[in-house]
């Protein structure tokens, strides 16, 4: 069981419902992947980064994570799962 | 942090002497007229709990380590800078309405770097009065109004040259232990909703306004503090048996409070500027700054839920796809990011303080507002024109749901067949709303006047043009010595 945990943007003015598609990956990946919010000092193997659009830089460094998956649409978030699987 | 339903609480808590309409409000927590305006400070608590916002809602205080709101945060870099519109615009998004909490956040970043530098002028200890204020509001997440408009009395006249002394709020009795001051602040928006009131100066001051130059903070239900309402246009349709539908946007509003200080005591260790008149301009100017970037991001949250309701409009009515329509649409878009942007260039282009924390720059800041002073009149004036007359004509929710008149209604106010007639009365109620019925206050003459007038940015953007430079240009480039 892969160790996933994910972070939002902050969504000034997101184009696709950040939300709905992190629940949809967690659900695609229900019995592959474990999903929680960032605890300090915890190491993951997943970080998945859920950008509104493509105007955030940010890739949370200080979250520790072997893998970075990073979307910034809603097509990029319907890859994500398959993606996060594959590392299984 | 305080979650959202502590915020509530901590405000059942306070002792506010406020009246509206001729009474005395011992409950405004859950009173009709004001309870959209608190639910709208309480987005902040709520948005700061909700991981898909942290990101923007929470920061990591200088002073302590700890998390904390943003809106309690001393701006650590232009990342900080940019973060807070982006939060502003999300809020302006989910609220539609004025959600208060800018002003304190705003007051308190500038009175923070102006004390750090009186300090080392004079040899105050104002700064650290500050900090202990601040960490304070971090630590219990405490809601702070920042007051600076006083009600002014004869504009041609200096503070200390009224007929009536107390037209600008200052100092009348001075003891061991503080002072006591007396005067009224103007148009104080989330005051209701606020722990405290940060006082700031109004204008920059002269030798002999000395009593006048003062800044503090006291809890908002001091004693000798009264506050009167301020009525919006079409406030009374929340006390209707139906007010659903005409209310237009039926959670969340704003308010403002007229803030009467009548012989109010400040300690000593409360107070931040006292006397030293040469640094009055300092507050007003970094306050002003910050509060004219902070409208490139909450009238663009507004302007989208606009923007959005229009679309619906138009779509409702069938003539989405009309080319003058469609052109109208994107030049609301057009406006709303041209606000937007200047909103995130003032912040990118901001730089630190001789205190650490970041100012915003402030010629941008200036023209930021000056656009803020146009664009949603612009928006709005396109909204209604796309709204058509309906948006003003159509009858009340009550005849909509009196069964004589209801089947008329839902006949021949339908538009597109697919579309219930209810579904376009409430879009059409909202375009209303925002344009002209309580949330306007906050939409358009907020945007006029908030932050100060037109006249005042224009004022600043001479100041910051460096115009030497530009006609040094000029001469390089016609050949003139």
């Amino acid at each position: 069981m892969l160790h996933c945990t994910v972070k939002f943007c902050g969504g000034c003015n997101p184009l696709y419902d950040r939300g709905n598609a992190y629940r949809s990956i967690v659900n695609d990946l229900t019995g592959v992947a474990e999903f929680s919010y960032p605890e300090d000092g915890e190491q993951y193997d997943v970080l998945l980064i859920l950008r509104g659009c493509t105007g955030c830089p940010y890739l949370y460094e200080d979250i520790s994570a072997t893998h970075r998956i990073v979307c910034a649409s809603q097509a990029e978030a319907d890859g994500a799962a398959a993606q996060i699987a594959k590392l299984a | 942090m305080m979650t959202k339903e502590q915020y509530i609480e901590s405000l059942r808590k306070l002792n506010l002497n406020l009246w509206m309409f001729g009474k005395k409000i011992d409950n405004p927590v859950d009173d009709p007229i004001i309870r959209p305006s608190l639910n709208s400070f309480a987005a902040t608590y709520e948005a700061a709990e909700d991981p898909e916002n942290e990101d923007l809602m929470v920061a990591t205080s200088h002073l302590t380590g700890k998390k904390i709101n943003r809106f309690t945060h001393m701006h650590q870099s232009t990342d900080d800078l940019i973060k807070k519109v982006k939060m502003q615009r999300m809020l302006g998004q989910k609220t539609a309405a004025c959600f208060q909490r800018c002003v304190g956040m705003d007051a308190m970043n500038a009175v923070y770097s102006s004390t750090y530098e009186i300090d080392e002028a004079c040899g105050t200890k104002y700064h650290e009065n500050f900090v202990q204020f601040l960490t304070r509001v971090q630590d219990e997440d405490l809601a702070v109004d920042g007051a600076m408009t006083d009600v002014k009395g004869d504009r041609g006249l200096a503070p200390s040259k009224q007929a009536d002394p107390d037209l600008f709020l200052h100092v009348v009795e001075r003891t061991a232990d503080g002072v006591y001051v007396t005067g009224a602040k103007a148009h104080q928006t989330g005051f209701v909703n606020s722990h405290e009131v940060l006082v700031m100066p109004t204008i920059s001051m002269r030798e002999g306004d000395e009593d006048y130059a003062i800044s503090f903070a006291i809890p908002t239900d001091s004693e000798g503090i009264t506050l009167i309402y301020g009525r919006q246009s079409c406030d009374t349709r929340k006390l209707e048996e139906y007010n659903d539908i005409d209310v237009g946007n039926k959670i969340y509003g704003g308010h403002e409070v007229l803030v009467i200080f009548d012989h109010v005591f400040v300690p000593n260790d409360r107070i931040f500027l006292n006397g030293e008149v040469k640094f009055a301009g300092m507050i007003v100017e970094r306050f002003a700054g910050y509060h004219r970037q902070s409208y490139g991001g909450c009238k663009v949250g507004v302007g989208d839920v606009l923007i959005g309701a229009t679309q619906l409009a138009v779509e409702m009515a069938g003539c989405a796809k009309a080319s003058h329509v469609k052109d109208k649409i994107i030049e609301m878009i057009h406006l709303n990011e041209t606000l937007y942007a200047c909103g995130i260039a003032c912040s990118s282009q901001g730089a630190p303080t001789k205190s650490g924390n970041y100012l915003i720059n402030l010629l941008l800041a200036n023209v930021c507002k000056q656009n803020v002073t146009r664009f949603p009149y612009d928006i709005a004036r396109l909204a209604q024109d796309l709204a058509g007359g309906l948006m003003v004509t159509q009858p009340s929710e009550a005849d909509y749901m009196n069964p004589v008149t209801h089947d008329y209604i839902e006949k021949y106010l339908k538009g597109v067949a697919s579309v219930p007639t209810i579904d376009r009365m409430r879009v059409l109620r909202l375009i209303e709303n925002i344009t002209m019925g309580t949330a306007a206050v906050g939409y358009l003459p907020e945007s006029m006047h908030g932050a100060g007038s037109p006249q005042a940015q224009r004022i600043m953007i001479a100041r910051q043009a460096n115009m030497e430079q530009k006609k040094a240009l000029a001469k390089a480039i016609a050949r003139i010595d």
